[in-house]
């Protein structure tokens, strides 16, 4: 009795504690997060006026307008698969390495750790003038094809770019999220494979790959996020050929003026990462 | 304590004094709004600081602004509490801006310098006037082009591909171009129609390396990035002579067309007694002939032009007022989307 009566209050207690604790996170976010997006979504049902008015009367012309105009259906359509590849190029690229310093130990793979991490100690704006001056027709790299013969396609200004400038600046979150991912992966049951008699490649596919498929879901969603909503990287690689959802949501809200349809843009990138997360639960339950 | 207690009286009877001060000083507070970097250097230098002496009783803040759809933003988020006195800014967002009841009426009772003002700087419907003009110019390379081009076509010049760097549409000065086009194209009324135009631009488009030349137009052309493009005078002239002569600025033969930027006194601006001395003062002949000698844009008044030195007013539209076509904004903000929907499907595609 005595023992009941003192655990019920504390327990009510606890649940106004997680009340009192939640709340300042929970204002900060409904006041810098839910309202400024409820408030976009209340741009995207206003008119916008010739020369960047907004008219405050409600319609659903934006919306309309976006799924019966060929050129945003290509922009949205564009967006998400350049995005989708560069997802899947930057989770080809960083596997090895992520398995690689997965399995290093000791000082070797601190140094190793710290050279992925270090491409984000620099501003993507920065990596990014890099690439231009690699890539440009009288860069480098060019040079170098030139001079040993090989075919060497114009790189920079056009969507080419647009996804090596992405997949480099995107394999530090790749790697480290690869790695977070691979607790599962227990070097002795590789061993068992292999004294079993698989072959390397069997092993990796029925073994490695298997156990680390929670990462690779994890780094996915993670870049194909970072890829659709990234600005800085097609703005200055793409050259004004490559029109994807993040640029002509700049160009609706700075250039043109046109809030209510870069409020719509917006929304509608929302719904897309709604999308992906749906997906990626999706493939965690699956695996679990 | 009891020096502590004499302190603190000390400390209260300092800071009712600067209260009292501040109390006189803080209605004579302007806050300008206009663009960054070069243009807030150079403005502050020719126009704000001769103000501030001339009136050492007002104060100007220059409030530097990336862009005019940033200072819309701003005023439209301020638009119960002003904080900007005046804005200068481009003069088709002026006109969104006036529309939604951002600014102050604009008439002779604010300034009798309006009354002189070229008539292309005093827009029917648009509460602010010119305060600059710009026009759009040519920009090459001295170290890859040796003869300074004289025409528009040079950017359509073979030699030239893959060279050309052009900041298409929905920047207006794609906008401009396709106006340039267009009559170079014998089209006669741009907001008829600027098919001629268009066609035209769809040979210029294998010629373009980008669409959207970084940070800037100027810098890519100076360093020998792209060999041809276009940009604003003003600026061109400015980086022209940072850039120690690598970078060229031709006002070609055919003309070109005018940017307009204006300044407008926002509604309920705290200072607006002290704000509308300041129009006025940034609309007279002296200050607008010392903005030019500066950073040659031409002026907005007619009477500043004695003012400015023969070099000066040389290297701005000024002296080839007849060349210009005659570019409505608020017609263009009609036709922009149209066009930049067909620079979208017909033209940047071309050059893929």
């Amino acid at each position: 009795m005595n023992a009941a009566a003192e655990t019920a209050p504390r327990t009510w207690r606890s649940g106004e504690l997680a009340i009192v604790l939640l709340l300042p996170i929970a204002l900060i976010n409904a006041i810098g997060f839910i309202l400024p997006v409820l408030n976009l979504a209340r741009y995207s049902f206003n008119q916008s006026t010739a020369g960047g008015g907004i008219a405050d009367v409600f319609t659903w012309e934006n919306w309309t307008g976006l799924l019966r105009d060929p050129f945003y259906l290509e922009l949205i359509f564009n967006s998400v698969w350049i995005s989708l590849a560069i997802t899947l190029t930057t989770l080809v690229v960083s596997y090895p390495i992520a398995l690689y310093l997965h399995r290093s130990t000791g000082s070797w793979k601190t140094f190793l750790t710290v050279l992925v991490i270090s491409p984000l100690l620099t501003s993507a704006v920065v990596r990014t003038y890099g690439w231009i001056a690699l890539l440009t027709d009288n860069g480098p790299v060019l040079s170098f094809l030139r001079y040993v013969g090989l075919p060497a396609p114009s790189l920079m200004f056009n969507i080419k770019g647009v996804f090596i400038g992405l997949t480099e600046i995107l394999m530090p979150y790749m790697i480290l999220a690869l790695m977070a991912g691979f607790g599962r992966l227990d070097p002795r049951v590789e061993e068992a494979a292999r004294t079993l008699g698989a072959t390397p490649s069997r092993t990796f596919w029925k073994i490695i790959l298997p156990l680390t498929l929670p990462g690779i879901a994890l780094g996915c969603l993670l870049c194909f996020v970072l890829a659709v909503s990234s600005f800085i990287t097609p703005k200055l690689m793409g050259g004004g050929r490559v029109f994807l959802l993040a640029t002509e949501i700049y160009d609706q809200a700075i250039v043109t003026l046109n809030w209510p349809l870069a409020s719509t843009l917006s929304i509608l990138v929302l719904i897309v990462f709604g999308a992906a997360l749906w997906a990626y639960s999706v493939v965690l339950r699956r695996l679990d | 304590m009891t020096k502590m207690k004499r302190a603190f009286g000390a400390g209260i009877v300092a800071l009712s004094l600067s209260m009292l001060t501040a109390g006189t000083a803080m209605a004579d507070n302007v806050v300008v709004a206009g663009y960054a970097g070069i243009f807030q250097e150079n403005y502050v230098k020719a126009v704000v600081e001769p103000f501030m002496k001339a009136n050492p009783d007002i104060t100007v803040e220059f409030y530097p602004m990336p862009n005019s759809a940033q200072t819309l933003g701003t005023l439209r988020a301020q638009a119960s509490a002003p904080q900007i006195d005046a804005a200068i800014l481009d003069v088709s967002v002026a006109k969104a801006a006036t529309g939604e009841g951002l600014f102050a009426p604009m008439d002779e009772s604010v300034s009798k310098h309006i009354a002189d003002l070229y008539p292309q700087a005093r827009i029917a419907g648009v509460n602010a006037v010119g305060v600059t003009f710009d026009n759009l110019v040519l920009l090459y390379n001295t170290g890859k082009i040796k003869q300074a081009p004289d025409s528009w076509e040079a950017l359509w010049d073979k030699t030239y591909a893959k060279q050309v760097s052009i900041p298409a549409v929905p920047d207006i000065q794609g906008t401009t171009l396709t106006i340039i086009a267009n009559k170079m194209a014998g089209g006669t009324n741009y907001t008829e129609t600027v098919e001629p135009g268009l066609k035209k631009l769809e040979a210029l488009a294998p010629n373009v390396q980008t669409w959207d030349p970084r940070p800037d137009v100027y810098q890519p052309i100076s360093s020998g990035t792209a060999s041809i493009g276009i940009g604003w005078n003003a600026r061109a002239q400015v980086y022209a002579d940072l850039s120690g002569g690598k970078l060229g600025v031709v006002l070609p033969k055919e003309g070109s067309g005018f940017q307009i930027n204006v300044i407008g006194l926002v509604k309920g601006g705290p200072a607006s007694e002290s704000a509308k001395k300041f129009v006025d003062y940034a609309l007279s002949p002296e200050a607008q002939a010392a903005f030019t000698q500066a950073m040659f844009y031409a002026p907005t008044n007619s009477k500043a032009a004695p003012l400015i030195s023969k070099e000066a007013i040389e290297r701005t539209a000024a002296g080839s007022m007849d060349q210009m076509i005659d570019i409505n904004w608020l017609e263009v903000a009609k036709i922009r989307d149209a066009i930049t929907e067909q620079w979208r499907r017909r033209i940047i595609p071309l050059s893929r």
